[in-house]
């Protein structure tokens, strides 16, 4: 490496680093802010054995500062598009519940660390707090580095949001009769907000459905913490209130709001293809390539991985004897028929995951990244929500419900993580589609490269921790 | 170094390097968590220290093997770590461990309470892990990771020929490239697409559509460079194809080039015959006799009417007699719209050099096609060859003269001229001979495959190989392997191959086909012929094509619009050369 490209390295990370420090003073006050009103600044100040806040705040912002710097070194060679540096923010925000108040602080203030569950719920505020400061920071960063790629969306592209926000409610309220005891208009307003914002955030550039279908299931989570668990009861008592006993009546809402983020953001791109589709007349900007080409040995592909993780998920299945009650979706009561609907429904998501994320695994990790975040959306949506509405019983959208299905989590991560391998295999066997031949093609695998997977490990990351967080979140 | 054995060691290495940074990020978190005094709830403190140790090696060789290595993406790095750690936590803390205490995993919220710790400390490790393996990486490999690029050149191979042999070849060379041999394919060929020939006939009847029966060289091999032109010469000494002036360096030189007509030097033939070798041979063809039947069906000269109906064809092999049964198909298919024409005066002739025909089948089945075209009334002069043609007739051996318009040439093939041209051994016409590895006898790296080349059968004391499609196709996967093997360091392997079987075609819901010994006639072998040779069609689109073709042809008349201009036609007396014989 010559040294004016070190030199411009280093002043590039360096750059980096200032933005992220800037960024992090605007998350540190919106972050302390939040701590204020929950009066849990003498616990920083804890560290400096005093329990003065004003010390907690100094040290806080101190913190905010460094943490936001060292955000700015981590992504500031991220190629991403500026909506997505929230991701990466929101994963940044919750490793650092998982390092900070879990981990250093008790450190420093001479306490064990709070690694179990019980600590983890009392740190629980702090939780959506660093969350909020990851989110904050990452908007920042961006707003301050302004060599990075932003999209203005049109009128015609938030038009298109909230029509996928109203869509998707609409269907969540039709089809499964209740958002969780939420109002009929509270479920159109957060419909057309989350859908108004899903473009906003993340611009309206045309992708393949899974990686959207993921990143909306992020997006969802996101609405959840800012409408379920911030405006709601601030709109309805005036305080913020993110305590352990709010979060856990809140979590009723997380399945419906990962479905409605999901689900705009599928909803969002199909509209966006159906109108290039209909009135798009510049056969350029068509860089789809035909389903029958390669579609239907992808799609064998797709139903072979599924059955493979389909073999490993029947391992959780028998052991925990959910087998009696998938076979309930056929009328049934035998675990024999509960394995064959199962391996039926494996293949069913595998020819979907298939559909959806064909030529989207860079390598393996970017395979089990995309199956695992794929096999947490299909908990939400199958294990929690399809399969008791198909067998006669309402949705698990409770904290029972979903602690019930935790088992059915971890069957579904270890699925889709092979479903996801799998598949990734197979194309990388028959179809290697990165394999270039010539300078332009490898630019335009590098371009696509970029886009896919500019947020995807946060994406990857955020949905694990953020299901692994479950028993934090529902634990009685 | 061989493809594999380079992937499983870039592999190893990987995991390697990754266990050795996992147990190191292990040491660390286990030392908090050994401050912390967390071991003493999975057992007493030695066992536990062994058992999260371990899992931290094998978490950390497992984020070296999956995560590929990307220069700058710190970010990328750690979060993907902290994403195999929580997974390993899954795996580890949550199903491995209760199973090494002797109870069933049961993966509830309760059960994960109280591993919980573990998992922070999972995700710390994973984290840890990514960014240190980054590091190291980026200070071991600056640029490349594991998936990029070899560094050592890579070894060129040049294809000349996109036919079976040639597209097979670099189909497999692409399947090769995955496994990780270092090579850079380009194929050569003067036509841009795979021809399927064995439904060429069809196209010639209008049964089918000429595009449908053909796949693009780009899109059969999507990977491989392609390059469409003629070749001029290869300097063999200089290891190099001369196309356009252009000099395309090769290590390793496949010819596979295929064949084309050989008239022997017959006076006349070359010039006044048809020929049933490409997509333009069998469009010309079928528009010629449309275009006379849209003459006769004015004609009112006896002589002339005669002369124009009756089609000869010479060469009773599969060609020949697909040809002919589907000439037979095509103008009784259509006739109905030519009221001018009684069904009685189209003749059909079949002249072939052998007493029998379809000498590749076994005798009965000869026999029975012989009897099946009969009996529709196409004439045969067996025993007989065509000695002379010329415009308005062909003259035999025997010293017969049958006046005819239409005359296919199918009775025998050689390889290209271009083929002599190459240094090394030729047989008697003009094909290269090799060893049974493929590797041209007197040439060095220079290998050939299909049509143009005589390949000795071990099996058959070492007769050549039949020229079919389905040893053209093994051939070229055959000589793929063997230079992968060569440049491995490997001997190549002999080529060994038992014909499985051969089908022919004889028209109208009628075939003959010998499988493995088993041997299939009328509608049983015709609905064979269909479903396999649908089935060997390169790609699903044309297959889909090819079959809705069929489909369309049980309840719509075949078509008789005519696409070219043939002037044979225009004026009594073709100009020479005109008719498309020529090549």
């Amino acid at each position: 490496m010559t040294v004016t490209a070190a030199s411009f390295r280093s002043s590039a990370i360096g750059r980096g680093a200032a933005a992220g420090a800037v960024a992090g003073i605007v998350g540190g006050l919106v972050f302390g802010a939040a701590m204020a009103a929950g009066g849990t600044l003498p616990t920083v100040a804890s560290i400096l054995r005093t329990d003065a806040p004003w010390v907690g705040f100094t040290l806080h912002m101190v913190f905010a500062v460094l943490i936001g710097a060292g955000f700015g070194l981590l992504v500031a060679h991220q190629r991403v598009r500026a909506g997505e540096t929230v991701i990466w923010g929101l994963v940044y925000g919750m490793f650092w519940w998982f390092l900070g108040p879990l981990t250093l602080l008790p450190l420093l203030a001479g306490r064990p660390v709070a690694w179990d569950l019980v600590d983890a719920r009392a740190v629980l505020p702090s939780l959506f707090g660093h969350l909020l400061y990851g989110g904050v920071t990452a908007v920042v960063f961006v707003m301050v580095r302004r060599d990075r790629l932003r999209m203005r969306p049109r009128p015609a592209t938030g038009f298109r949001g909230a029509l996928a926000g109203v869509a998707v409610s609409a269907v969540l309220y039709l089809g499964l009769d209740v958002m969780a005891g939420a109002a009929l208009g509270w479920l159109f307003l957060v419909g057309t907000i989350a859908g108004l914002g899903y473009p906003l955030l993340f611009g309206a550039a045309r992708e393949r459905s899974g990686p959207a279908l993921i990143r909306g299931t992020a997006y969802g989570f996101l609405c959840w913490i800012a409408a379920a668990l911030t405006v709601a009861p601030l709109l309805r008592t005036g305080t913020l209130d993110w305590s352990t006993g709010a979060v856990t009546a809140a979590v009723a809402q997380l399945p419906p709001y990962i479905l409605l983020g999901a689900g705009t953001a599928l909803v969002f791109g199909a509209l966006g293809g159906l109108r290039g589709w209909l009135f798009g007349d510049d056969v350029r900007a068509r860089r789809v390539e035909s389903p029958g080409g390669r579609g239907l040995r992808a799609t064998g592909y797709g139903a072979l991985a599924g059955v493979v993780g389909g073999l490993v998920f029947t391992v959780v299945m028998v052991l925990v004897n959910e087998l009696p009650t998938v076979a309930g979706l056929v009328g049934a009561r035998s675990p024999v028929v509960g394995l064959i609907v199962h391996l039926v429904i494996a293949q069913l998501i595998g020819v979907s995951y298939a559909v959806l994320f064909r030529r989207r695994s860079f390598d393996l990790a970017s395979g089990i990244g995309w199956g695992v975040s794929y096999g947490f959306l299909w908990w939400v949506l199958g294990d929690l929500t399809l399969l008791p509405v198909l067998t006669g019983a309402p949705p698990q959208w409770s904290a029972a419900g979903i602690a019930a299905g935790f088992p059915s989590l971890v069957g579904h991560l270890g699925y889709g993580a092979v479903l996801g391998a799998v598949y990734y295999r197979l194309e990388a066997r028959t179809n290697p589609w990165w394999f270039r031949r010539s300078t332009a093609e490898a630019e335009r695998v590098a371009a696509q490269h970029d886009q896919t997977l500019g947020s995807a490990p946060a994406l990857w990351a955020l949905i694990v921790m953020l299901a692994l967080t479950i028993p934090v979140l529902v634990s009685p | 170094m061989a493809g594999r054995e380079r992937i499983v060691e870039v592999a190893t290495s990987n995991a390697l390097w990754g266990a050795v940074t996992g147990l190191v990020a292990g040491s660390l978190v286990g030392a908090l968590m050994q401050f912390q005094g967390m071991f003493g709830d999975i057992g007493s403190v030695a066992p536990s220290w062994a058992v999260f140790l371990g899992s931290a090696t094998a978490i950390g060789g497992a984020i070296g093997v999956i995560t590929d290595h990307r220069p700058h993406e710190l970010a990328a790095a750690v979060s993907g770590g902290a994403l195999v750690g929580l997974l390993g936590w899954l795996v580890i803390a949550l199903t491995l461990n209760p199973l090494l205490h002797g109870t069933p995993p049961t993966w509830t919220v309760a059960a994960a309470a109280t591993v919980y710790r573990t998992l922070i400390g999972a995700v710390l490790h994973g984290a840890l892990t990514g960014a240190a393996l980054h590091g190291l990486w980026s200070v071991r490999r600056p640029r490349c990771g594991s998936g990029a690029a070899p560094v050592a050149p890579l070894t060129r191979v040049v294809i000349v020929g996109g036919g079976f042999a040639g597209v097979s070849a670099a189909q497999r060379f692409e399947r090769l490239v995955l496994r990780g041999v270092t090579i850079d394919v380009t194929v050569i060929s003067d036509s841009n697409f795979l021809l399927f020939t064995p439904m060429l006939a069809e196209v010639a009847s209008s049964a089918l559509e000429p595009a449908h029966i053909s796949a693009p060289v780009r899109s059969a091999v999507t990977h491989t460079r392609f390059r469409h032109g003629a070749v001029d010469d290869i300097d063999t000494t200089g290891r190099a194809v001369v196309m356009s002036g252009e000099r395309v360096p090769y290590d390793h030189l496949v010819i596979a080039v295929g064949s084309v007509p050989s008239f022997f030097d017959l006076p006349g033939v070359e010039e006044n015959s048809f020929t049933m070798k490409d997509l333009a041979d069998a469009t010309r063809l079928r528009d010629h006799v449309i275009e006379l039947l849209e003459r006769c069906d004015q004609l009112t000269d006896p002589h002339e009417r005669e002369r124009l109906l009756t089609f000869v064809v010479a060469g009773g092999g599969f060609a020949g007699a697909e040809t002919v049964a589907e000439l037979f198909d095509l103008v009784h298919g259509v006739l109905h719209l030519y009221p001018g024409i009684t069904a009685d005066e189209p003749r059909f002739v079949l002249v072939h050099s052998r007493d029998r025909i379809l000498p590749e089948l076994s005798p009965q089945l000869g026999a029975y096609a012989l009897e099946r075209l009969r009996a529709r009334g196409i004439g045969f002069r067996l025993g007989i060859r065509v000695a002379e043609a010329s415009r308005d007739a062909v003259r035999l051996s025997d010293g017969a003269r049958i006046s005819t318009a239409t005359f296919v040439w199918t009775a025998g093939t050689r390889p290209s001229a271009f083929v002599a041209r190459i240094a090394g051994e030729h047989t008697r016409n003009g094909a290269l001979v090799t060893d049974a590895t493929f590797r041209v006898t007197g040439l060095d790296r220079v290998w050939a495959v299909g049509d143009c080349a005589r390949v000795p059968d071990l099996d058959q004391g070492g007769a050549p190989f039949p020229p079919t499609a389905q040893h053209a196709l093994r051939q070229g996967r055959a000589v793929a392997d063997n230079i992968a093997a060569i440049i491995a360091g490997r001997p190549p392997v002999a080529f060994r191959f038992r014909t499985i079987g051969v089908l022919v075609a004889l028209g109208h819901r009628t075939a003959a086909a010998e499988i493995r010994g088993h041997r299939f006639s009328g509608l049983a072998a015709w609905l064979l012929w269909r479903g396999i040779y649908l089935a060997k069609l390169p790609g699903t689109e044309k297959r889909v094509r090819v079959l809705l073709d069929w489909l369309l042809d049980l309840v719509f008349p075949r078509d008789v619009v005519v696409t070219t201009k043939s002037r044979a036609v225009a004026s009594p007396a073709p100009e020479p050369g005109a008719n498309g014989g020529h090549r």
